[in-house]
Parts: structure tokens; C-alpha cells; sequence
């Protein structure tokens, strides 16, 4: 099946078989492996990535379920000068990553949590964070970098 | 684990898919959130031969209330269900399905089609009294919940019926309590308590293959003294009574027994927060 | 050619500095076996068996040779596979030799054996064709538990071990009877510990490629150790070990799975040495890990402890069964958690008297192979069982029990009963410091309050430690095998710009490697951190290295990064002093610029020096060769104890088990610090695993030796949501080694089994003999004690 789908703002074309998910799409067919598969069933989080504004499991939705759709991942997170998102500075500051494997499902995921709370308690950020699975940091780096990012997008966008 | 092969169509409108599903005979599948179904395709324990994406129906993601009851179009999804404030015990339970990322994508009459015993939506279905409307190669019928669900992952539709539309009575007071492993998993065992006028109604999900309706009692019992606070011998008697009505199996998660005792437990929650009294279940921590 | 100058002060060490893996992991530019894609590349689906004993009386591929897209299918009996076996090697006595095939020939011992292998044009397709696979069983009796009287077996899971034992020893110290017979008190414990895994986020992956002109095998592994790898690929495969290169890239988190050399791994090479030019790509999905990458940790202790009137801990027998699984895991063997149980077992308690019989006992479930903490979770909990009953009995508090039989400074070294040198006496100063964070007396009140006022029970953990790290030749891991792990080399290489480029033997799975070592080197040399940077994981590219397993790569790994840095430090000195005709003696390198004692102004940089070194040979002082690199070893020869203490308060709701984790606190003796986040975010990662084991992971199998806990929806990880914040504090004593650091990748896993455990003791009065804790188990046992 012919789809088209924006990725990072990018238009792209490509013809997929029904039953690839759409994370094998973007890692397969448009090369995009910074989207990663750590169970293939819902669980982990890994692939967690945008779609249309809201995060879902990139291996729990078909490809071609995404016809139309636009689809932020990891990749599109810094600017295009290489400059880090304030949570990417964040998790590298406060090692919110070891391995790096589950880092862009919560990266994705921290990312419309900060979109829709600017200011989340401790508690909150763990709340939502639990559904991506670390296996490396035991999770205090990654609850440190999401506080600290969201206090410095605060101070970066002021309230009007 | 890659999914079997399958045709897809995606479907443009109720006729248009049941009657793809018709054609398709038992060998059809509804996609709509697909947060259980893709799973188990992925584990290859089914092969649909045919899956009929509904996504793109138009008029499935409607949420309004129409009298005392909410009706939601099959396509609500559970981030929405969280967030709307006409139903507040389905915002409640909404809120303790799975993950945000699980909730953007699942839909509520997915999760009532699936009939995952331990699932939140069923036993909100059946403790509201709440019925659905389904589409079928025939004339549509109306399915009340406990007719919905028949087993484990079983329900009383048809290979080529779709659930339409959710009616969900809005209850006078509820409670809700859900006792899980991790947070976000399925729950070991929950319960859902609601009143509608003076009939109080108590369902427990985890202990059998469908959400266990506890027969309510004929009036309200006296929840509350007269001044006010929470009689709670009549609550205890009420979660005893829960407890000993269910007949639970042992699994990796729990004994019988021990879901027994969780039996008595959310039930206690429940009711005692149907009562109007939130129970606090964390203690302090010393400075 | 050698230098006397003073070593330049650490700057780059015991900072922070941004980890130089950072930048490509944050943006989606990381690089994983799984993300590789190569000209030619196919994908390999296994076929597993869905019994766990049985023989294999036909296998049929004509349907998934039929297969859309399906190139190949391999089983155990293809002339590629046939002759090959995977034969975990050992010197000890009594050690019993299994072979294991890469896949399955004639019988299969585990479900999830690899049984034949699909190779598509994509994995969809491979799995398609992988259904297509006929197998056809002959089912024997399956034997799962590893403490089963020997009539019940049966069906031996090897021919050659009749009675399932694969390998037993009996450690020896001093005379156990009489120290009992003298003992005030006795007490008698039995415990078992949950089975569980590693579960990285990428699980297993491998693409290999052969080209047949120069018969050149490449293998992209995500392993732990692709020298060993290497090594033994060599013998596999009947080629000249130059011959094979093994690459590991970017590996998303091992944790002990990935320091294997799997059968499937050697069936991806030999399959594609079959399809020369073809590169090959398996990559594990997780149903396949919880299968069939090895597990941990199923364990069984049968223990007498004497105490005297005092509380000294006299004497110590123990009996020991480690579930070894279906083979004896390559090349480790059976013996990994057998021997490591028996060798540690006592811990960071004096002890004269012990005896300790150990046993591998091969069942028909997944092997057992390393995992973080290899076997030291259960020792603990085992050991600090031991002592929460001695307290009990003799009426003493239980962590001055422990106070009263710790290694103290004036011990060292201290020679355990299993004659390991203990070369660590901070185990006091770490209970010092972890009491003081944790603020017992507030807990302890806390306590009493709530058993007179009501409220949740509340129970108080403690685990004491000794983390083995660093193992060099005289202590090396492993059970003889025919290998010592004590030694790694690293190659400093100044560039012709100054710039330095460090092929180091470590690998890195999350750890940081690239950084710590950047750290070392920079510090040795007298560079900055920036200039550095780190190759690692590639044979062809660096000279040797063991690999991450053991807490080793620190110690090791980051000691002949300071070796070779400091040599080459040397180097640069010689020269700079022969160009500029000053006393070496005299000169500093500091920041890439060589400065003369007394002055403040550089007096030639290091760029300059490098490049004279390679491209300016007419400017080269008589004697002096071109170039600007050395390579150095190091091995400790013995190893580097680390102590850490863990202590937590816990509340047990009694009307549900629901436990509650109200604070956790670890202090670690880390040694000296290279990189003070990296070694919190070890310690706070394995203290996750290990709460992760104590409460919510366990692979469960059934009488028939079906694994029931095949997916994330039965396998239960901790999340934010589980894990509580961690308070983590350091006693920093030093180590005999270079870089002073003592390992910290596996201390955090060893003490939460007996943390909770005893918290559950502590709070409600009932003994915890059986692993994991949950809910359910919590409030089983309290059905025992309230009416």
C-alpha cells in the first residue's frame, strides 16, 4: 500500500505491506532508527513517538494507520543546527540515560507530558514516565532530568 | 514477532464495514485503537484474514449526555474518556488504563469488545447499568452489559457486529478502587461501586472471565449515620459479603485467597468512597 | 625510554563532564546492531521448541522453503552446523562436559531451543516461513527443579550426567562440627531465590557476513565481549583468529546476557559462511529473550550458622543448589553461580569455621548464565538471613550482630574462609555513614508509633556487602577455565594534529566507557578531556580486552588506560625536552602544552611535538623513532572488594501485602571517583534490578517446563512508578590499582533481596524464606500469624 506521511516535518512516500507496524516503517523503510523496539507488544515504551500530537506506541499501530498523519520522533527534536532540545540538555546533564536504547520513547513521552503540564511534581513525572521501562539508570536521573527541563523551558517561555 | 500477513480495509463507514466483516465471515477483525488486538497479532496467536480498520468512520467519536446517561461514539478514546468531566467515575477508571501512550490510541468500545476481565471499562459498564448499541448485517440492537459479556474475552457479538455507540447512565455517587501489580498494569482485582437513586450496585473485575456483578441489595443501606460519617460495620458487611461471593482462580499474581482478601479490600475502598469518605492509603513519612 | 616527571593533577577525573556518548544516543543517532543495514542483508527468524524435553524425530522444512521471500532454512543436521558444538570448558574435578548444539540435533532440553533457523528478505517474512517448519517430538520427561531427589529424574537432560549434577564443590575452612558443638546458639535457615533475567532494552543482536575470497568473517554483535568472542568464533569456526572481526557498537544495556556466546550467535556466523557475500541479521525479540537468552538466580540454601553468647559468628554450613538450566552456559559453564555462591557466601563477615557444598544442576529450562551480581543477590539474602535469626535467637539488635562480625581496617588483608583476599575494610564506615543518612532512630520511632497508634507496619532492611571487582589473574572469574580474565591492554595514540585517540579493550553497554576512559587517559597524559576521544568495541581496531562482566572494566580497563597514558606521556616529554633541549626532568605536560618547571608560558605544544613525530622526521632528535603511541596491559592480579551497605524502610498494607517503599539509602566504597554521575547512576541502575528481582521479576515455569511468564505483561520490570528515589552516599578509600577506583556495576543488586526480606521480618514478625516478595506473598505469610 502506497502511503504518505509527514516525519519531522518531512513529506515522505513509501509502499508497505498492511501488516508493518509503523515503527518498522520508520526504522526500515525511511531509516529513521533512532525509534526503537524493545518488545513488540505494548509494554516497554521504547517506541514511543508522536502522532498527531499525542504519544502513542509506534509498534502498536500500523503503518498504514498512519496515512496522513504527522509524526514527530526523536530525530526531530534538536534543531537542525544540532543544538539540544532542553530536554535532551537535561537528560545528558542529570544522566537520564545509560544505554541510550530507551531513551527517545522517553524522551517522546517526557515531551507531551511537558506540553501539557509545564510544571509537574516529582510524583506526577513518575506517574506518567512509568510506562517506558529503563533498565539502566533506576529512574532518579530520568525524573531529575524531566524536572530540570521542564524549569528551564518555564524560564525560557515565561507565562504571558 | 512481526504480525501475520492480512488484508486491510480501511473502512469508510458503519455499512461499509460490517459488511466487509460479513464477507469476511470468522475470519474478520475490527482495528480501532488496536492497544490489545495488535499484541496478540504480533505473538501470532491470531490470524484475521481481514482487518477492518474503523478509524476513519465518520460520527464514532462523539461524547454527549443525553439525559442522565453519556453516550460516546465507539471511537472515544481513553485519553478523552480521562478528561471529559460529564462522567466522573469513567474519567476515574479511564485514568487507570495503562499508560498515556496506550490511552491516546484505545478506544472505548475496543475495550469493551476485547472483555479483558481484569479491564476497567466492562466493570464501569456493568456497575453503571449501561448498554451498547451494535451494528450488525441486520437490523442494529441494543446489548445491555450484563448480556455483553459472556467469558473471558467473549462477548455476545457477532463475527460481523461492531459496537456503535456506549450508553453510560450517570451514577449519583460512585467509587472506584483498583489493586494492581505495577502502575498501569491490568488490575489483580478492582471495584467499581455506584448508586443510582437509593440501589447501590457493586462490581468486582480480576475474579471471574467477566466483571462480577455483586447482587445489590434492595435499598441503600445506611452508608451513613445521621450525622454524616461513614457506618463502617455496613461497609465491612457489604465487602465481606463481596469477598464471599467470588469464586477467583490462582495465578502468577495472586492466590485465590489472596484475591479474595483484595476482594474484601476494594470493595471496602469503594464503598467507603462511595460513602463519601476517600480513604487515605499512604501514611506519612517522618521529617 | 622513561620520564621521572611528576604526574600531572587529575583535572578531567572526579568531575562530571558531559559523557562523549551523550550527544548521538539524545538524538536518535546512536548506533545498535539492531539499526545496522547492509547491502545484501537478510533476516534470520529460529524456529523454538515448544517442548522443554524431547527427542526430535523429523523436522520438515519443504513449506517454508515455499515460503514468500524465504531464502534458506538451517536445522541442527545442515553440513554447515552439523559437527559444530559449543563445549563450556573447565579444569575443575568432578566437572561434568556438555556439549551444546548451535541448533538443536536430535533432542531438544529446553522450550525455546533454537530448532532450525528461516533466512527471508525481511523478519516478517522469516517468521512466515518459520511457521511453515514441521517438527516433529517425541516428548521425554521433563526434570525443572534443581533440588529434586535424583529418583525423581527420569529422563537425565545429559546423557553424561545421570544425576543432573554438572559440577559440585565443597569449600573448607576450619572445623565447622566443633565450632557448632561450641556455639551459644545455632540457627538453621532454608531459602530459595526467584529465577530472573537481564532484559536489556535492545535484546540479543548479531549480523554476520563472510566474504569467501579472503575467507573474512564480520560479526556486528551487541555482546559484552567480542575478544572472547572472537576467540572462541576461531575454534567454532576453524578460522585464523586475524580472520574474524567482531564489532560492538552502541549496545542498549547487557547486564551479564550479553557476556555469552550464544548458540545462535554461532549459528548466524556458520549460516553465513554457507552464504558467502550474504550478510545475515537476527535480532532477538523480547518472547525470544525471555526464552532463551540465559536467566539467573534460581537458587537454593540449606543453612546452620553458631553463634557465641557474644554475637561473634562462629561457624557456617551451607548446602547450595543453582539451577544451571539445560547447558552449562559458554564458555562460563554450569559453574558461574555455583562457584561465585560458595566463594562469597560469608561477605564482609569474619569467619573461621565454614563448609559450604556448592552444586550447577542441569534441568530442562533456559540456562543460567552471568547477571549482574552473579549470585551475590542470593548469597546476601541467604547470609543476612542467617544473621537476622542469630539476632533474634541471642536477643540482640541485629545490626550490631553485624557491627560485632564485620572485616575491619585492621583486618586487611583479610583472607576469607573460601581464601579470597579481602583487600576492603569499609564495610563499618559504609553502615556508619548509611545509618546516619537514613536517620535510624527517626525510623525506629516511626515503628513504635505506628505499633502503638495503628497505621501501616512499617519494617526496617538492612544488606552488608563485598563486591568482588576487578578481578586480576590470581582471583580471575570463571572457573579454571582455559582463559584467565585478569588482564587489558589500551593503546594511547597522539595524532599528528595532538589530538589523542584511545583504542581501548573495554566495551561499553551503558556504562560510559568512553567517557571514564577519555577521563583517564586526559588526566595521564596531560590533555584535555575534549581531545580525547575513545574507540572501543572493534578487535581489528583495538589490541585486547576481556569485556564487561565482574565490575571489572574500571579497575582494569581503566588502569592500562592510565598505564598507556602515562606512557606515552613519557614519550611526548623525551621529545618536547630533545626539540627544545631542556631537562625532561624538568618538564610538565598540562592541558596539551608541555611547560618548564618555574615558568608559566608553554614552551612547545603537544601539537608541535606530534607533529614532528610524524611529519617532520628531519626535526627528530637522534634516537628517536616516528610516532606517537604506546600500548599498555594492565592487570591487578588480585581484585579490588568494594563494601556498600543498604538499608530501607518498608510499609506492608496487612489487607492487601501492598508494600510501600518509604526510603532507600546505599553508601558504596567506590574508591577513588573517575566520574562522579556515571558511578551514582551504576549504583542507582543495579539497586533498580535488584528491587526489581526482590519484587516483581521471576520467570515462572510450570511441572511441563512451559515458561508462563513469556511476555512484559507476565515478566514484571519496575518502573518510575516502582522505584523510589535512592539516596546514594560514598566512603571513598582507594584501591591499590593505578586509577585508586574500585568497580561499582554490580553492588546495587546484591542488597535489596535482603533489604526487603528483613524489612518484612522487621515490621511483621514472619521469617521470608522464599524470593520474590509481593503482595500475595506478603499477605500469605501474615495469614500464618494473625488469627
Amino acid at each position: 500500500m502506497q502511503i504518505s506521511l509527514t516525519v519531522n516535518g518531512e513529506r515522505h512516500r513509501v509502499d508497505v505491506e498492511p501488516r508493518r507496524t509503523l515503527a518498522d516503517a520508520l526504522r526500515e523503510d525511511l531509516g529513521l532508527t533512532g525509534t526503537h523496539l524493545g518488545c513488540e507488544h505494548g509494554v516497554c515504551g521504547a517506541c514511543t513517538i508522536v502522532v498527531d500530537g499525542r504519544p502513542v506506541r509506534a509498534c502498536l499501530m500500523f503503518a498504514v494507520q498512519a496515512d496522513g498523519a504527522s509524526i514527530a520522533t526523536v530525530e526531530g527534536l534538536a534543531a537542525d543546527d544540532g543544538t539540544l532540545h532542553p530536554l535532551q540538555e537535561a537528560f545528558s546533564r542529570c544522566h537520564g540515560l545509560q544505554c541510550g536504547a530507551c531513551t527517545p520513547g522517553m524522551l517522546m513521552t517526557a515531551l507531551h507530558l511537558l506540553d501539557t503540564e509545564p510544571a509537574p511534581s516529582r510524583d506526577r513525572i513518575r506517574a506518567e514516565m512509568a510506562g517506558n521501562i529503563c533498565r539502566c539508570t533506576g529512574y532518579v536521573g530520568i525524573v531529575d532530568a524531566v524536572e530540570s527541563a521542564a524549569a528551564r523551558q518555564r524560564e525560557l517561555a515565561p507565562e504571558a | 514477532m512481526k504480525c501475520p500477513p492480512f488484508d486491510y480495509h480501511r473502512a469508510t463507514g458503519v455499512a461499509d464495514a460490517v459488511a466487509t466483516l460479513d464477507a469476511a465471515g470468522d475470519e474478520g477483525k475490527i482495528l480501532a485503537g488496536g492497544q490489545s488486538l495488535v499484541p496478540v497479532l504480533a505473538l501470532r496467536m491470531a490470524r484475521p484474514a481481514v482487518l477492518v480498520d474503523i478509524n476513519h468512520v465518520p460520527g464514532l467519536s462523539s461524547l454527549e449526555v443525553r439525559g442522565d446517561t453519556l453516550h460516546l461514539g465507539a471511537l472515544v478514546r481513553h485519553l478523552t474518556l480521562a478528561e471529559q468531566d460529564q462522567h466522573p467515575l469513567l474519567a476515574e477508571a479511564a485514568r487507570w488504563i495503562g499508560h498515556t501512550a496506550i490511552r491516546s490510541r484505545g478506544t472505548v468500545a475496543g475495550s469493551l469488545a476485547h472483555a479483558d476481565p481484569s479491564a476497567e471499562l466492562p466493570s464501569v459498564l456493568l456497575a453503571c447499568d449501561g448498554a451498547v448499541q451494535v451494528a450488525g448485517p441486520g437490523a442494529t440492537r441494543r446489548v445491555g452489559a450484563a448480556d455483553l459479556f459472556v467469558g473471558a474475552l467473549q462477548t455476545d457479538l457477532g463475527d460481523a457486529e461492531m459496537i456503535t455507540e456506549v450508553e453510560l447512565p450517570v451514577p449519583d455517587g460512585w467509587g472506584f478502587s483498583e489493586f494492581a501489580r505495577r502502575h498501569g498494569d491490568f488490575a489483580v482485582v478492582s471495584a467499581v461501586a455506584t448508586r443510582f437513586g437509593d440501589r447501590i450496585r457493586v462490581v468486582i473485575g480480576g475474579v471471574a472471565g467477566v466483571p462480577h456483578l455483586v447482587s445489590p441489595p434492595d435499598s441503600t443501606p445506611d452508608l451513613l449515620t445521621v450525622s454524616g460519617a461513614v457506618q463502617d460495620d455496613r461497609v465491612a458487611e457489604i465487602a465481606d459479603a463481596a469477598a464471599r461471593g467470588v469464586e477467583p482462580a490462582s495465578d502468577l499474581h495472586g492466590s485465590a485467597d489472596h484475591r479474595r482478601a483484595l476482594t474484601r479490600e476494594v470493595v471496602r475502598r469503594a464503598v467507603a468512597q462511595l460513602a463519601g469518605t476517600p480513604t487515605s492509603d499512604r501514611t506519612p513519612v517522618p521529617a | 625510554m622513561t620520564t621521572t616527571s611528576p604526574a600531572p593533577e587529575p583535572t578531567a577525573s572526579g568531575t562530571a563532564v558531559r559523557r562523549k556518548e551523550d550527544a548521538r544516543l539524545l538524538t536518535g543517532r546512536g548506533r545498535y546492531v539492531s539499526d545496522l543495514t547492509l547491502p545484501r542483508m537478510r533476516h534470520v527468524a529460529f524456529v523454538r521448541s515448544p517442548l522443554a524435553h524431547a527427542h526430535i524425530t523429523s523436522v520438515d522444512v519443504s513449506e517454508a522453503l515455499e515460503t514468500d521471500g524465504v531464502s534458506a532454512v538451517f536445522t541442527g543436521d545442515h553440513p554447515a552446523l552439523a559437527s559444530v558444538s559449543l563445549r563450556a570448558q573447565s579444569g575443575l574435578p568432578g566437572y561434568v562436559e556438555t556439549d551444546q548444539p548451535p541448533l538443536a540435533r536430535g533432542k531438544v532440553r529446553f522450550a525455546g531451543e533454537a530448532v532450525a533457523a528461516v533466512v527471508a528478505d525481511d523478519r516478517y517474512h522469516a517468521e512466515d516461513g518459520a511457521e511453515g517448519v514441521d517438527v516433529e517430538y517425541e516428548p521425554l520427561s521433563p526434570q525443572v527443579c534443581a533440588w529434586a531427589s535424583p529418583e525423581e529424574i527420569t529422563d537425565p537432560v545429559h546423557d553424561e550426567a545421570p544425576d543432573n549434577v554438572l559440577l559440585s564443590r565443597t569449600f573448607r575452612a576450619g572445623d565447622v562440627e566443633a565450632a557448632l558443638a561450641e556455639a551459644a546458639v545455632v540457627v538453621d535457615r532454608e531459602v530459595t531465590t526467584n529465577r530472573h533475567g537481564g532484559n536489556p532494552i535492545e535484546c540479543r543482536a548479531g549480523v554476520a557476513r563472510y566474504e569467501i575470497a579472503d575467507r573474512k568473517l564480520t560479526f556486528w554483535s551487541g555482546t559484552q565481549v567480542p575478544y572472547i568472542v572472537r576467540t572462541q568464533l576461531a575454534g567454532l569456526l576453524d578460522l585464523p583468529e586475524g580472520n574474524i572481526r567482531v564489532i560492538a557498537p552502541d549496545v542498549g544495556g547487557g547486564f551479564g546476557v550479553k557476556a555469552v556466546l550464544y548458540p545462535e550467535d554461532v549459528a548466524l556466523c556458520l549460516m553465513a559462511m554457507a552464504m558467502p557475500g550474504v550478510a545475515l541479521k537476527w535480532v532477538e525479540d523480547r518472547v525470544e529473550h525471555l526464552l532463551s537468552a540465559t536467566h539467573a538466580r534460581e537458587h537454593r540454601y540449606v543453612l546452620r550458622a553458631g553463634f557465641a553468647a557474644d554475637g561473634e559468628l562462629l561457624a557456617v554450613k551451607a548446602d547450595a543448589w543453582c539451577n544451571a538450566g539445560a547447558y552449562s552456559v559458554y564458555p562460563w559453564t554450569a559453574g558461574i553461580e555455583p562457584l561465585m555462591a560458595g566463594g562469597l557466601l560469608t561477605g564482609p563477615y569474619k569467619l573461621a569455621h565454614y563448609e559450604c557444598t556448592v552444586r550447577g544442576v542441569t534441568t530442562n529450562t533456559s540456562p543460567s548464565g552471568p547477571y549482574r551480581g552473579v549470585a551475590r543477590p542470593s548469597t546476601v539474602f541467604a547470609m543476612e538471613a542467617l544473621m537476622d535469626s542469630g539476632a533474634r535467637a541471642l536477643e540482640m539488635d541485629p545490626i550490631a550482630l553485624r557491627r560485632r562480625n564485620l572485616i575491619l581496617p585492621a583486618d586487611i588483608p583479610y583472607t576469607m574462609p573460601s581464601r579470597l583476599v579481602d583487600d576492603s575494610g569499609a564495610y563499618e564506615a559504609c553502615l556508619d555513614q548509611a545509618l546516619e543518612t537514613f536517620g535510624l532512630e527517626g525510623w525506629r520511632a516511626e515503628q513504635q508509633r505506628r505499633r502503638a497508634g495503628g497505621g501501616k507496619p512499617l519494617g526496617i532492611g538492612i544488606g552488608i556487602y563485598n563486591e568482588l571487582t576487578g578481578l586480576g589473574r590470581a582471583a580471575s572469574a570463571g572457573p579454571r577455565m582455559a582463559f584467565r580474565t585478569g588482564h587489558d591492554a589500551c593503546t594511547v595514540r597522539i595524532n599528528p594534529d595532538g589530538a589523542v585517540t584511545v583504542f581501548s579493550g573495554v566495551t561499553s553497554q551503558g556504562q560510559g566507557l568512553e567517557t571514564t576512559m577519555a577521563q583517564v587517559v586526559a588526566d595521564a597524559l596531560g590533555v584535555t578531556y575534549d581531545a580525547v576521544e575513545v574507540r572501543i568495541g572493534d578487535t581489528d581496531e583495538s589490541l585486547w580486552g576481556f569485556g564487561a562482566f565482574s565490575s571489572r572494566q574500571a579497575v582494569i580497563g581503566g588502569g592500562a588506560a592510565h598505564l598507556a597514558g602515562e606512557h606515552v606521556r613519557g614519550k611526548a616529554l623525551a621529545l618536547a625536552a630533545a626539540l627544545k633541549e631542556a631537562p625532561v626532568e624538568d618538564l610538565d605536560l598540562r592541558g596539551g602544552e608541555v611547560y618548564m618547571a618555574g615558568q608559566a608560558k608553554s614552551i612547545i605544544s603537544l601539537a608541535e611535538v606530534a607533529r614532528v613525530a610524524y611529519l617532520q622526521s628531519d626535526r627528530l632528535p637522534e634516537g628517536f623513532e616516528p610516532g606517537l603511541e604506546g600500548t599498555k596491559f594492565y592487570d591487578p592480579i588480585r581484585g579490588a572488594f568494594a563494601a556498600g551497605v543498604q538499608l530501607g524502610a518498608l510499609e506492608f498494607d496487612p489487607a492487601t501485602g501492598e508494600i510501600g517503599i518509604l526510603s532507600w539509602v546505599c553508601v558504596e566504597d567506590a574508591g577513588r571517583i573517575v566520574h562522579p554521575v556515571i558511578v551514582d547512576g551504576q549504583i542507582a541502575g543495579s539497586i533498580a534490578q535488584g528491587i526489581g528481582g526482590a519484587m516483581y521479576e521471576h520467570l515462572v515455569y510450570d511441572e511441563a517446563g512451559n515458561l508462563t511468564t513469556g511476555t512484559l505483561l507476565d515478566y514484571l520490570m519496575p518502573t518510575s512508578g516502582e522505584i523510589p528515589e535512592l539516596t546514594i552516599g560514598h566512603v571513598s578509600t582507594p584501591a591499590a590499582n593505578p586509577t585508586g577506583v574500585r568497580g561499582v556495576g554490580e553492588g546495587g543488586t546484591l542488597a535489596p533481596n535482603a533489604v526487603v526480606a528483613g524489612a518484612v521480618a522487621d515490621a511483621l514478625g514472619v521469617e521470608v524464606d522464599d524470593l520474590p516478595v509481593t503482595p500475595a506473598s506478603v499477605w500469605t505469610l501474615l495469614q500464618g500469624v494473625t488469627p
